[in-house]
């Protein structure tokens, strides 16, 4: 399990926004991938036989913590800012 | 320092790995070389096609070379074989999944070009026969419905490239062969009635011995012969392959096209797997010979035409991201025919590659086993002789 915590340095405003249709709140300034950390969140993502993914490389390479966002898939979450309201879930399938 | 052993293999793609398994098996003291790491080249690279009807390369230039390329067949039809018992003889997880492969055709011409290469493959054993239209609807409903008829060859499929080449080292490795990585061959000269092998970093070669020598690898090979003095001609080919976005289980088939470069298929893991011969840029130095140690360069074309052929027949492809396109570089032959057998001129010394050498690659080791230890290959290989070339 994810054990993630924000430094004590000054965040930007807050931001709220939606993952798996569960509040999350962050800070303007945030990447979504650290947002979802903090927020204690255990799998971006699962593989094909269900075991968790989590964001391996941070830096837009490993796919790892690719989501869908506001219905767009593939968005790396390490490589996109937090913006109020945006609507988060984990790719589907299709 | 030097150390002996009864046959040295030169290369850990997926032929050297599976070779040094079956010597080490029947009690060979085998010692594998690899100038990178185990898989690092076209093993691992290429799409991991399990494909015995002839490809589109070879049936593009007609059916006269068809049926120069169909001599290959009898390693084929070895190959069909062996995939669906390696998991099982290895004891290694090696994904193989033979679940049938079929070549489509969208034109008549086409249709007519697969009936005759189907007759010409019949002939030569493999079970490789014509579905219409209500055959394809009912065993292919994820096609175009642009495509009329297809060639359909129940042993074909797929394996897992990236995953296979490991797993025959440590199966070689539990057998007890010894490998060893970034050791390039630096020298081969012939020695009493063996072979001497230098190999290793430039600053500390080491000098080895063997009885045998097997050179498995790849695009390297003309570069090995080079060194015991043997012409071994082969031609690299770079190519591209891309692969997207995971998919909901559609695709079950290994798909190829009769009039163009095709290859589709979904992985385990749902990605769809996009290739079939597209070029790439080999990258080469100013006398034109090709730098095998630099990446070979993606062209903006192939991506583009080898997209459309794909989306054409698989319209549900639209909309799928790509997630990478990659390039590796494959080693064929100037007749198109496998290059498998004793290196002319050096006694002890064998060789194999040239084309389909993932597919094949376990009917090359099987027969390279057998040549090592001095036993008639079951599969006659006249047509796969190195000294072909030496006679023209």
């Amino acid at each position: 399990m994810a054990n993630f915590h924000r430094l004590p340095v000054a965040r930007g405003r807050p931001v709220r926004f939606t993952f798996e249709g569960a509040p999350v709140d962050s800070f303007a300034g945030e990447t979504l991938a650290t947002a979802l950390l903090a927020a204690q969140v255990g799998a971006f993502g699962h593989t094909r036989e269900g075991n968790p993914r989590l964001p391996f490389c941070n830096m837009g390479t490993c796919f790892d913590c690719a989501v869908q966002v506001d219905g767009r898939g593939l968005v790396r979450a390490c490589l996109t800012d937090v913006v109020e309201g945006m609507v988060v879930n984990m790719q589907e399938i299709k | 320092m030097t150390a002996h052993f009864d046959t040295i293999i030169i290369g850990g793609g997926l032929l050297g790995c599976a070779t040094a398994w079956m010597i080490a098996r029947e009690g060979g003291r085998v010692l594998l070389l690899e100038r990178d790491q185990i898989n690092q080249h076209a093993s691992g690279s290429n799409a991991g096609s399990l494909h015995f009807q002839l490809e589109y390369r070879m049936i593009e230039g007609g059916l006269d070379k068809a049926r120069k390329a169909a001599e290959a067949m009898p390693l084929h039809l070895d190959a069909a074989e062996l995939w669906a018992d390696l998991p099982r003889l290895t004891a290694e997880p090696i994904v193989v999944k033979q679940t049938g492969g079929l070549m489509i055709a969208e034109t008549a011409d086409q249709v007519r070009l697969l009936e005759q290469k189907t007759e010409i493959e019949r002939a030569w054993g493999l079970d490789n026969r014509m579905i219409d239209r209500a055959g394809i609807e009912r065993i292919a409903p994820y096609l175009s419905d642009r495509v009329i008829a297809a060639a359909h060859c129940t042993t074909e499929g797929k394996a897992d490239a990236r995953t296979a080449g490991p797993a025959f080292a440590r199966a070689a490795l539990a057998a007890g062969a010894h490998i060893r990585t970034r050791s390039e061959v630096r020298a081969l000269s012939r020695r009493g009635r063996g072979w001497s092998v230098v190999a290793g970093s430039d600053e500390s070669p080491q000098t080895l011995q063997a009885d045998t020598v097997v050179i498995a690898a790849g695009v390297w090979t003309t570069r090995m012969g080079q060194m015991m003095g043997a012409d071994l001609p082969t031609i690299p080919l770079a190519l591209m392959m891309t692969v997207t976005q995971r998919m909901a289980p559609l695709i079950g088939h290994l798909v190829q096209h009769a009039g163009g470069r095709l290859s589709l298929k979904q992985a385990l893991d749902g990605n769809i797997l996009i290739g079939g011969g597209w070029p790439a840029r080999l990258l080469r130095d100013a006398e034109g010979t090709p730098d095998f140690d630099a990446k070979p360069q993606l062209e903006a074309s192939s991506l583009a035409g080898n997209a459309r052929i794909a989306m054409g027949v698989l319209p549900r492809l639209a909309g799928v991201p790509a997630l990478r396109s990659w390039v590796g570089t494959t080693t064929i032959t100037p007749d198109q025919l496998p290059l498998v057998g004793p290196v002319p001129g050096c006694p002890g010394a064998f060789v194999a590659t040239g084309g389909s050498a993932f597919t094949l690659g376990p009917s090359f080791a099987q027969a390279l086993a057998a040549l090592v230890a001095g036993r008639q290959p079951l599969t006659d290989l006249r047509s796969f002789d190195p000294a072909r070339y030496a006679k023209g």
